[in-house]
Formats: C-alpha cells, structure tokens, sequence
C-alpha cells in the first residue's frame, strides 16, 4: 500500500497490508504531529506523482536491501492537529531485525527522498480567539 | 516552445503561483529557467544553491536541456514525516 492522502491513516488496514504467512514479524511505524511550543498543527504539501514515484521506488529499495517481505507507506496531505498521525510506515519479514531496520531507514529515505514538505500552523493568540458563550 | 514550471512550499509563496508557462528556447536548461525565475522573482535568489530541481518527476540537475512541454519541478529541500 502506497498512498498520500487528506484523510486520517486507517492503521489497521496499513498493518494488514503487509501480512503474510511466511512473515514472522510485522513492525510499524507511526509519525505524529508533536505539541511544539505554540503549534496547533501541521500542514503538508506534497508533489503527489512524483512523491508516490519516489515511494514506489524506495519500497522497492527495501525489499531488495533488507529483504522485508512487505512495505506499506502512508502520508498525510494537508492539516494534521497535534497528535495525529501524519505517516505510517508498515514492513513484514521472516524475523524482526529486517522488519525493524527496513521501517527505520524506509522513513530516513521517506525525509530525503520524498517531495513532501510540512509547514507550522501557528495557535491564534488568546486575544484573537472567539468568546465562548457561556450556556451553549 | 514552452515548459510548465511547478513550485512547492516557500517558492509558491513567493512567485504567488503553484505552476506556470515558462518560455524556453534550444538548449535551454532548467539552469536557465530557474535563471529567469530568480530575475523576475528575485525573492527566490536566496534559496538558488539549495532547490531541488526535477523533470517530468524525476530529479535533475540544473544542466539538464530541457524539451518543448516538459514539466520542470523547483522545490525546497524535503521535509515530511516527522521531525
């Protein structure tokens, strides 16, 4: 499974994807928006053709060097709140050492090969923010 | 002839568009093209020695000639996932 997508990341299906019978370790991986100081969220930008060429290519890449069986790669497009999941990353293989290193170096590639950029939405201050009503 | 000239992140801040017409001439590059775009725009001369360059979706250096209707990506370096 590759996909950039608008919508949340459905974990459990991006872990089945990579089942399979002849694996015996299944690692994942999950990037999430951490609560810097002052940031609400984080909003993605993404050369959607060429950043799935990329991602084709290095789960290709994966396979090949580590031998993992299966690598799924799932990214965020557009506003991720603090806490979401912005990318998922799931290899299987026979053992774990290859799932494990696989997954670690598919998100290092994910970062430098990937044409996906992420901006800082700021909090409006507390003055800039709307009253609540009290009784609503 | 022509090329379409895509920009991403701070560079489409900057010119104000996601994508463009550039005119090309023979033997044009995307050097040349980024070139032009640094003159008219000089907000992006800053960033020059650091864009990524691509055509028709696969990176590229800047002395890659480049052909009527090809599509020239210029992006910041990358920085998705997580920090």
């Amino acid at each position: 499974m590759i996909a950039v997508q608008r919508g949340r990341i459905d974990i459990a299906a991006v872990v089945d994807s990579v089942r399979r019978q002849d694996a015996g370790a299944v690692v994942l991986f999950l990037g999430t928006v951490r609560a810097d100081l002052g940031v609400a969220a984080l909003d993605y930008e993404v050369y959607r053709p060429m950043a799935i060429r990329r991602m084709t290519d290095l789960v290709d890449r994966a396979k090949a060097k580590f031998g993992v069986l299966g690598v799924s790669i799932v990214h965020r497009l557009g506003r991720v709140p603090v806490g979401g999941d912005s990318v998922a990353i799931a290899c299987s293989a026979a053992h774990r050492k290859e799932a494990f290193a696989a997954c670690g170096w598919a998100m290092d590639e994910v970062k430098r090969i990937v044409p996906i950029w992420k901006a800082e939405a700021v909090k409006a201050p507390k003055a800039a923010r709307r009253p609540r009503r009290s009784g609503a | 002839m022509r090329v379409r000239v895509k920009l991403f992140a701070t560079y489409r801040e900057i010119v104000g568009r996601r994508e463009l017409a550039w005119p090309i001439h023979a033997g044009d590059t995307i050097g040349t093209v980024v070139d032009g775009l640094v003159v008219k725009h000089p907000g992006l001369g800053p960033f020059r020695d650091t864009m990524l360059l691509a055509v028709n979706e696969e990176f590229a250096h800047a002395d890659v000639a480049l052909a009527d209707g090809d599509e020239v990506a210029i992006m910041p370096p990358v920085s998705g996932g997580i920090a």
